[in-house]
C-alpha cells in the first residue's frame, strides 16, 4: 500500500497557538505535524506521513458548531487524507465535542475513516460514540505517546479494513451497534451451557446488553376530569382510508393527525390499518376496539371529561426504532400540550 | 413404561436421478416420476415440477416456503394428523437420511420478495443449513380458484409425503448411525442423580399475529387456534407431532424435526442437569390470553415439572419476542431461573433496540442475530423454483439474513449471532 496521507486535528492548546485567551483562534492547516501530531507521525512508522496538522481554538468551535465544522472540513478535505487523527482531547469536554463533530462530518461527507480518543467522562464520547471508533484514555496527557499509538494502530485498521475485535481488545468506547459473527457453536448449545452455568452460580455473559430504559413516572392530572380535555392517541395503525401520510406498516418514521370534528365515532367504511404487527381484522371491522371514539364522546356529552380533543393522533407501534418512537413521541406530545390537552389516553396493541 | 425413539441415519452424499428410487450406499437414487405419481393428484394443485440441486452448483432457489427432512416410521403413523392418522409420534423406529433436504416453493405469494431463497454456492450457501445438503425441491402450482391455507397446506402435504418416501428407501439399509431418545417421566429420577438441576423447555410452536387456517395443523393436525400451554415429551416433537405453521420467518420444519434445544438437553441429561420435559405454548393476539399463557406455562414448569431452570424460545415477530419474555418472568418470580433465545429485533442496528422487553432477572440472554441485518448474495448460473422471477434472482442482490433460508433458526438450531461493537 501507497504511503497513506493523514492528517491530525488539535484545539489551541495542544496545537501551540496558546491558552484559553487564543480558545476564539479560527480554523487554519499548517504543513506536517505539530505537538502531538508528532507522535501520531511518529506511531505510523512507516504506513503514512502527517501531511497537515488543523487547528481551532475550542471556544470557536463551541460557540458556532455547524459553520466551524464546515470550515475545518473544508481545511482537512484540500490535503486529500486518507486518514483523519483527531485529539487525543483526553478530559476536556469543548475538544472533545469538537473532535467527534468533525470525524463524525469527516466519515460522512469525505467517505474516510477519522478516529479520535477521550476519558470516558468527556461529553463527547457520549454524543459521537455511535458514529466515530472513540479510543479511552486517560483524562489528562500524561500517557500520550502510548494512547496515541494504540488510536493510530486502529485507525490503520479502519483504512486497510480490517476487521476490528471488540471494544474491550482494542481499548475503543462500544459504539453500541451490532455485527454478526459466526459462533463455534449454534444457539441452542450456548443456551444450554448459559443455563447450566446461571443454575450454578458461575458467571456468564449474556449476549445482548440488559436494556436500560429510562423509566418515566405517569404525570398528575392537576384538574378533574370533568374540566380536562383529553385526547386519544394510539401506536396500533388506525389511518384514513388511502393512508393519506404514507405511514409504514412497520418501522415507522411517520405519524398521522385525523380530526374528529362532528364525529360521533368512528365510520369503519372510512378508516383502514396499516399495521403489520397483529391481525387487525377485528379493528378494521370496527376502529372503536382500537381508538374509543364513541364511548369517549359519550363521556363528554355526559359532562364526564370536559372535552374531547378534535385530532386523534396515530402510528404504527411495530418494529419501530426508539429514536423515532422517542421522536415521534416528543412531536405528539408538543401539538398536544399546544392545544391544550390536559391529559392522552393511549391504546395499544 | 416410557417413549423410545430410535432414530436410525443413513447418510446421503449424492443424489441422482434414477428409474427406481433406492438407497445405494450413500447414494439415494430418485425415480422422479415415480415420485411426482406420489404426489399428483391432490385437487388443490394445478401442476407439479420436481428438481434436484447440489451443493457447488451456482444454483439459486426462489420462492422458499419451507424444508423437510427426510422421515418415515418403520411402523407407525407418519407425520400424525396431518398425513398419517392421529397417534402418538416418539416411540418405536424412525429412518432418517442425512445430507438431504426437501425444499418446498410457493407458488401462488404476490408478493414473492417476502419469500426467502437458498444458494448452493459460494459464502451464502456456507451460512445456510440448505446451502450444504442436496435438495429436492418441489413446485407445485394452485388448482383455480385456491385459496392461500388450501395451497399451502396442499404444498406441505406434498413435502410430507416426500419426506416419507424418500427416507423409506433406508427400510432396508445399515444405518450410518443410530441415535436412541428416552426420557423417564419427570418424576423418576434416579437417587444417584438426583442433585442434578432440573430443566424444562418452554417451546412457543406459533404465533397468533395471523390466524391459522383450518388445515394448517401443527400439532398433531391441530391448528392450535385456542391452546393453552400443554406438556409434550421431547420425542413427539422430534418425531413429527410439531410443525411449523405457514407463516416461517426464519423458522423451518427441519429445524422442529431436528430440534437443537431438544438435542442440547438430552446430550446434557443425566449429566449436568435433568431434562424434566417440554411445554409447548403459542403466541396469542389478545392481552387475556397472552397472560393466561404466561402464567399457566410457568406453573406447568415450576409447579407440575418441578424444574429449577427453563429454557425458552419464540416464533414470529415481536408480540411472540414479548410472549416469551412474560412467560419467562412469570417463571423467574416462581424461583425458576431462565435462559431465552432472542433474535435481534433491532430495525437499525443498534444494540438499544435489539429487546422489546424489559423484566427483572431476565439476564441470560442468547441471540441467533438478526433477520435484518444486510448480506450480499453473489450472482448464480441458475433460478429455480422461481421461474417467474428468474431475471431478478439470478443476479447479485443486497438482501438480508432473512432472506436466506437456513442462516437464521429462531429456535437455535445456527450459529450467527449479533455482538455489539
Amino acid at each position: 500500500m501507497n504511503s497513506l496521507r493523514v492528517v491530525c486535528y488539535l484545539n489551541q492548546f495542544f496545537g501551540q497557538l496558546g491558552g484559553e485567551d487564543k480558545a476564539g483562534v479560527g480554523p487554519q492547516a499548517v504543513k506536517g505535524a505539530v505537538g502531538p501530531a508528532r507522535a501520531v507521525e511518529q506511531a505510523l512508522g512507516g504506513a503514512g506521513t502527517v501531511v497537515a496538522t488543523v487547528r481551532c481554538g475550542d471556544n470557536y468551535v463551541a460557540e458556532q458548531t455547524d459553520k466551524a465544522v464546515a470550515e475545518l472540513l473544508a481545511l482537512v478535505a484540500a490535503e486529500r487524507p486518507d486518514l483523519v487523527v483527531a485529539g487525543p482531547a483526553f478530559l476536556a469536554g469543548r475538544y472533545g465535542v469538537a473532535c467527534g463533530a468533525l470525524c463524525a462530518a469527516v466519515q460522512a461527507e469525505l467517505g474516510i475513516p477519522a478516529i479520535t480518543g477521550m476519558h470516558g467522562e468527556n461529553p463527547g464520547v457520549d454524543l459521537y460514540r455511535r458514529q466515530v471508533y472513540i479510543v479511552e484514555t486517560g483524562a489528562e496527557a500524561g500517557r500520550m505517546l502510548a494512547e496515541v499509538g494504540r488510536l493510530v494502530a486502529l485507525g490503520l485498521k479502519l483504512v486497510r479494513g480490517e476487521p476490528l475485535g471488540p471494544p474491550a481488545a482494542e481499548g475503543y468506547f462500544a459504539r453500541g451497534v451490532t455485527r454478526h459473527v459466526l459462533a463455534e457453536r449454534n444457539a441452542a448449545e450456548r443456551a444450554v451451557a448459559m443455563l447450566t452455568a446461571k443454575l450454578a452460580g458461575r458467571p456468564f455473559a449474556s449476549e445482548v446488553p440488559l436494556p436500560d430504559f429510562p423509566r418515566i413516572p405517569a404525570p398528575r392530572l392537576l384538574k378533574t376530569l370533568e374540566g380536562a380535555t383529553i385526547a386519544l392517541v394510539t401506536d396500533g395503525g388506525l389511518v384514513p382510508q388511502g393512508n393519506p401520510d404514507g405511514i409504514e406498516p412497520l418501522n415507522a418514521t411517520r405519524y398521522g393527525g385525523y380530526s374528529i370534528e362532528g364525529k360521533a365515532g368512528l365510520d369503519a367504511g372510512q378508516y383502514d390499518n396499516v399495521h403489520r404487527g397483529y391481525d387487525t381484522t377485528y379493528v378494521k371491522q370496527d376502529p372503536h376496539r382500537l381508538v374509543p371514539v364513541d364511548v369517549a364522546r359519550e363521556l363528554e356529552e355526559q359532562g364526564a371529561i370536559g372535552k374531547l380533543h378534535e385530532t386523534v393522533y396515530s402510528t404504527t407501534g411495530v418494529a419501530t426504532t426508539l429514536a423515532h418512537s422517542a421522536r415521534m413521541g416528543r412531536e405528539i406530545a408538543d401539538k398536544l400540550r399546544q392545544a391544550g390537552v390536559d391529559a392522552v389516553i393511549l391504546t395499544s396493541t | 413404561m416410557r417413549l423410545r425413539l430410535e432414530l436410525r441415519r443413513s447418510q446421503v452424499n449424492a443424489l441422482t436421478a434414477a428409474s427406481a428410487t433406492r438407497l445405494a450406499g450413500q447414494r439415494l437414487d430418485v425415480d422422479v416420476d415415480g415420485l411426482r405419481a406420489v404426489l399428483e393428484g391432490d385437487p388443490r394443485l394445478a401442476r407439479l415440477r420436481i428438481d434436484l440441486v447440489h451443493p457447488g452448483e451456482r444454483c439459486r432457489i426462489g420462492r422458499v416456503f419451507d424444508v423437510v427432512a427426510p422421515r418415515a416410521k418403520l411402523d407407525g403413523s407418519d407425520f400424525p394428523g396431518v398425513l398419517g392418522p392421529v397417534a402418538r409420534a416418539g416411540d418405536g423406529v424412525t429412518l432418517a437420511l442425512d445430507g438431504v433436504s426437501i425444499v418446498l416453493t410457493d407458488q401462488q405469494a404476490e408478493h414473492a420478495a417476502m419469500l426467502a431463497v437458498i444458494d448452493m454456492a459460494g459464502p451464502t450457501a456456507a451460512l445456510s443449513t440448505f446451502g450444504r445438503t442436496h435438495n429436492v425441491v418441489i413446485s407445485a402450482w394452485p388448482a383455480a380458484g385456491m385459496g392461500r391455507a388450501e395451497y399451502l397446506a396442499a404444498v406441505r402435504l406434498a413435502g410430507l409425503k416426500t419426506a416419507v418416501h424418500l427416507a423409506q428407501a433406508a427400510r432396508e439399509a445399515e444405518p450410518d448411525a443410530v441415535q436412541v431418545f428416552e426420557l423417564p417421566s419427570p418424576a423418576r429420577v434416579p437417587a444417584e442423580l438426583a442433585h442434578l438441576p432440573r430443566v424444562a423447555y418452554v417451546f412457543q410452536i406459533h404465533s397468533h399475529q395471523r390466524p391459522t387456517g383450518v388445515d394448517e395443523g401443527i400439532l398433531y393436525g391441530d391448528p392450535v387456534r385456542r391452546m393453552v400451554p400443554t406438556i409434550l415429551h421431547p420425542n413427539e416433537i422430534l418425531d413429527g407431532a410439531v410443525l411449523r405453521g405457514f407463516m416461517g420467518r426464519n423458522a423451518t420444519t427441519w429445524a422442529i424435526q431436528n430440534h437443537p434445544v431438544i438435542r442440547a438437553l438430552y446430550a446434557e441429561h443425566g449429566r449436568t442437569l435433568w431434562f424434566t420435559g417440554v411445554v409447548v405454548t403459542v403466541a396469542h393476539a389478545t392481552e387475556p390470553e397472552r397472560v393466561r399463557s404466561a402464567f399457566m406455562a410457568a406453573d406447568l414448569v415450576a409447579h407440575v415439572l418441578g424444574a429449577d431452570g427453563a429454557l425458552l424460545t419464540k416464533i414470529g415477530g415481536g408480540a411472540p419476542h414479548v410472549d416469551m419474555a412474560q412467560a419467562a418472568a412469570q417463571c423467574e418470580a416462581l424461583g425458576v431461573k431462565t435462559t431465552l433465545i432472542v433474535e435481534d429485533m433491532s430495525t437499525d442496528g443498534s444494540a438499544e433496540g435489539m429487546l422489546l422487553f424489559d423484566f427483572p432477572g431476565m439476564d441470560a440472554l442468547v441471540n441467533v442475530g438478526s433477520g435484518q441485518h444486510r448480506l450480499p448474495f453473489p450472482a448464480m448460473e441458475r433460478v429455480v423454483g422461481a421461474d417467474d422471477l428468474a431475471m431478478k434472482l439470478g443476479g447479485e442482490m443486497n438482501a438480508t439474513y432473512g432472506t436466506l433460508c437456513g442462516a437464521i433458526e429462531q429456535i437455535g438450531a445456527t450459529n450467527v449471532m449479533a455482538v455489539v461493537e
